[in-house]
């Protein structure tokens, strides 16, 4: 009898709780509702709206926007986003799994400081970041001067107005996306399978490929996303990095608001960006469902 | 900004056998990655190595370097477009920091105690600015903005970045709030409380720590942010990331060093700033009772 007097209290706490904690989320959801998704259906109605004579938005049903899309000249900076932005992944995983393994493995009692340290300037303004970073990568800046010194370029060697400085630019501003996910997952890692892998005659290669790189996957595959998203969105680099026939989706978009006025092709140009990172996603989270289910069995 | 997930300080450690020089062969000391992290590590700071430097610098050059000269700290200090621009940059990223919190914390706190269909759709929604880039919600704000007839404004620049603000703190809370012991809320209440006053009284003090590091942390991102502040301003004074995006545009102007390098040392000093705050207040304020480690 009292159990039942005390579940019956708990129960009806629990569904007060309930109403309470419903009232916490809600202020927060409706402002995230009503300015974040009712903003980015907006964007997908005046993809196919028109402007007026003044360029004020005009809500309808309109294809020339999504229409225009087809034309090569769009086609070729989607083309060349997408090809900068995977360039920027790869580079990004290179660069990232030695500096994060050497810094799991071997960083000893100094690995959180290190690990701060990449983070910390990530946090630094980004439009610094890359106006200091295009300054290393000018003709007489520090980078070429060395490379010049021990041979690698000569006097005509460009990196600032070309696609390496466009790549460039985008790997300095995202690689820290590669390096934490990686470092998080080389952290987990089992170091007796790597001693295993070398007890049974793997060579260091070996071991890597069969043992420390499948075991470090989702992490790699997390760091992709994160670095291919912000990548295929950016603008800022291929404004400060290249030249004018560098342009990147990004650029596009910005113009169309800007400069252009189109408002209902830069809508359908972002749609389009949005649609691009929508498949990259769904074939990241395929990828992970696959491995989580393949580690259950 | 998209997601970023700060290591955890709490990673477990690893046995330390088996690192030391059991097999000679393979436990050498691993040269060229060390060369490889060092190499990173130097270009990594480089950048901002060189607009610190010259910022210092007595001459217009960004690549000779003619001496110390606190010259163009002067020019930016008597640039009255820049302060005004810098007075935009905190005033918003008060509001946001202000805004965003308290509907952050509350948002974390009902995510993680209220277990319905409508919890895990505003977990959902909440994870969207998260993956979308940020050109894209800065073209959105702009548009709806512009689509309610709103004229942008310093007051726009604030709703957009509160609205993104919102995830941040959310995210870094819901672990936080996971782990605490809903007991001691439940015991406080057993004791008389009601159950807002077991919030007010024994939740919220014990989130504090984890609060204040958030807080401090979307003050340093909103500060620093471009993208949507670009995106959402007006022609009141520009935020100040706004008006160096077009100093960096129309050639280079020594005095952006000097605001740089003081933005660069401001990030810099917020973000240890919020990742020393849990720290300060470690094992007092019954942080770990109510942690149910």
């Amino acid at each position: 009898m009292a159990l039942l007097r005390h579940s019956s209290r708990t129960r009806r706490r629990d569904a007060t709780d309930t109403r309470m904690w419903t009232w916490f989320m809600l202020p927060g959801t409706l402002w995230m509702t009503g300015f974040l998704i009712a903003s980015l259906v907006l964007v997908a109605v005046l993809a196919v709206g028109t402007t007026d004579d003044l360029g004020n938005p005009r809500f309808g049903f309109d294809l020339s926007g999504v229409r225009a899309l087809a034309d090569p000249a769009y086609t070729e900076v989607l083309v060349r986003s997408l090809g900068y932005a995977l360039l920027t992944c790869a580079i990004c995983l290179l660069i990232a799994y030695p500096v994060a393994y050497t810094i799991a493995l071997h960083g000893g009692r100094y690995k959180h400081a290190l690990i701060a340290a990449i983070v910390v300037p990530f946090f630094a303004n980004y439009l610094v970041r890359m106006y200091g970073w295009s300054v290393v990568l000018s003709d007489d800046g520090p980078v070429l001067r060395a490379l010049r010194a021990v041979g690698l370029a000569d006097g005509n060697t460009k990196i600032l107005n070309t696609g390496v400085g466009v790549v460039a630019g985008l790997v300095y501003g995202f690689v820290v996306f590669m390096i934490i996910p990686l470092y998080a997952a080389l952290e987990r890692l089992d170091v007796s399978l790597i001693e295993a892998g070398r007890d049974l005659y793997g060579g260091p290669v070996r071991t890597f490929f069969y043992v420390t790189l499948p075991a470090t996957r989702q992490g790699a595959a997390a760091g992709l996303v994160l670095v291919f998203l912000p990548a295929m969105g950016d603008f800022v680099s291929a404004q400060l990095m290249g030249g004018p026939d560098q342009i990147m989706i990004g650029n596009l978009i910005q113009d169309k608001f800007f400069q252009g006025q189109n408002w209902p092709l830069g809508s359908a140009l972002t749609m389009l960006l949005m649609l691009v990172l929508l498949i990259g996603m769904f074939g990241y989270l395929r990828r992970t469902r696959k491995d989580e289910a393949e580690a259950r069995r | 900004m998209t997601l970023l997930r700060l290591p955890s300080a709490t990673a477990p450690t690893r046995p330390a056998a088996g690192t030391r020089a059991r097999r000679g062969r393979a436990d050498r000391k691993p040269r060229l990655l060390i060369a490889v992290t060092a190499l990173f590590f130097a270009l990594l700071y480089l950048p901002i190595a060189v607009v610190a430097l010259f910022s210092f610098n007595s001459k217009k050059s960004l690549t000779v370097f003619g001496g110390f000269s606190l010259r163009w700290y002067r020019a930016f200090v008597h640039d009255d477009v820049i302060i005004s621009s810098l007075g935009t940059s905190l005033r918003i990223s008060l509001v946001a920091m202000a805004g965003s919190v308290v509907l952050g914390v509350a948002l974390a706190l009902g995510l993680v105690r209220c277990r319905t269909r409508l919890g895990s759709l505003a977990g959902l929604i909440m994870l969207v600015p998260l993956i979308t880039p940020e050109i894209v919600t800065g073209v959105a704000s702009m548009l709806l903005f512009k689509g309610l007839g709103v004229d942008l404004s310093t007051g726009t620049v604030m709703l957009a970045e509160i609205t993104f603000s919102i995830s941040y703190v959310t995210v870094v809370l819901r672990s936080r709030v996971a782990a605490l012991n809903p007991e001691v809320e439940e015991a406080a209440m057993d004791l008389g409380a009601t159950r807002w006053q077991a919030v007010r009284l024994v939740t919220l003090p014990a989130l504090l720590p984890a609060v204040l590091a958030s807080a401090v942390l979307i003050f340093a991102l909103v500060f620093d942010d471009f993208v949507l502040a670009y995106f959402t301003t007006g022609v009141d004074p520009q935020p100040l990331s706004v008006r160096i995006y077009s100093a960096i545009r129309f050639g280079v102007q020594p005095t952006i060093n000097a605001v740089g390098t003081l933005m660069l040392a401001g990030s810099i000093g917020l973000i240890a700033l919020a990742l020393f705050i849990p720290r300060l207040f470690g094992r007092r304020g019954g942080l770990d009772v109510l942690s149910g480690e």
